[in-house]
């Protein structure tokens, strides 16, 4: 399964995220989200940025809505538009979650 | 080409899940999908017609009408909406106001189904 999961809280519940087995895993962070994209934790990148094997996506609409810039987002991130987010969940993943 | 339906329960006023799912049917719509938004919860409040712009709150009324012209179908659960004291007669042009069976076939005959609850 090539599963696409929408992340938009800051204080969600990681312990779902952890759990999710796929073959190919893609994870959105949009709406409050974006801010794992962001911050630091003495130090540490969010622990949400941690999966194993799962491309991370980061909504630059949100983002600036927020007052960030892309270069402030970690690098495993890629920032992307609404039309990307588009491609990818018509393209590349097949199936959908929001957290 | 291909078929996206998205299902949101989340409320217009303090949330921004509408807004997202408004703004992905819109982004979908553009590249040349078929895209079904339904509405439900408190998100059927969108669905009423005489919503009022103010500074600070999301107004997505023009959003919607706009989605409409480019092809995206809306539905409102009619429950929900009537729960709410949203009656067929209060609700947008064009939106249909209907069961929860609306959301379910067409998420039956989607390639991608994406269902945002409740926060």
């Amino acid at each position: 399964m090539k599963l696409g999961v929408f992340y938009s809280e800051l204080r969600g519940n990681h312990d779902v995220l952890f759990r999710l087995k796929a073959e190919k895993l893609g994870i959105f962070l949009v709406s409050n989200g974006i801010y794992h994209a962001i911050i630091k934790e003495k130090g540490e990148p969010s622990p949400v940025l941690q999966k194993q094997g799962a491309d991370y996506y980061v909504l630059s609409e949100d983002l600036q809505t927020r007052g960030f810039s892309t270069d402030e987002v970690d690098s495993n991130v890629k920032v992307v538009t609404y039309s990307d987010i588009a491609d990818h969940i018509m393209n590349d993943y097949d199936k959908l979650a929001w957290l | 080409m291909g078929t996206l339906t998205i299902g949101v329960f989340s409320s217009l006023i303090g949330s921004m899940n509408l807004d997202f799912a408004v703004k992905l049917s819109e982004a979908a719509a553009d590249k040349g999908h078929n895209v079904n938004l339904w509405l439900s919860g408190n998100a059927t409040i969108l669905a009423q017609k005489g919503q009022k712009e103010f500074l600070d709150y999301s107004y997505l009324i023009e959003k919607i009408k706009s989605l409409q012209e480019k092809g995206v179908q809306v539905g409102a659960c009619e429950a929900c909406s009537e729960g709410r004291g949203i009656h067929a007669g209060d609700v947008i042009e064009d939106i249909t106001f209907i069961g929860m069976d609306w959301y379910v076939a067409k998420a039956a005959k989607s390639d991608r189904v994406l269902h945002i609850g409740v926060e």
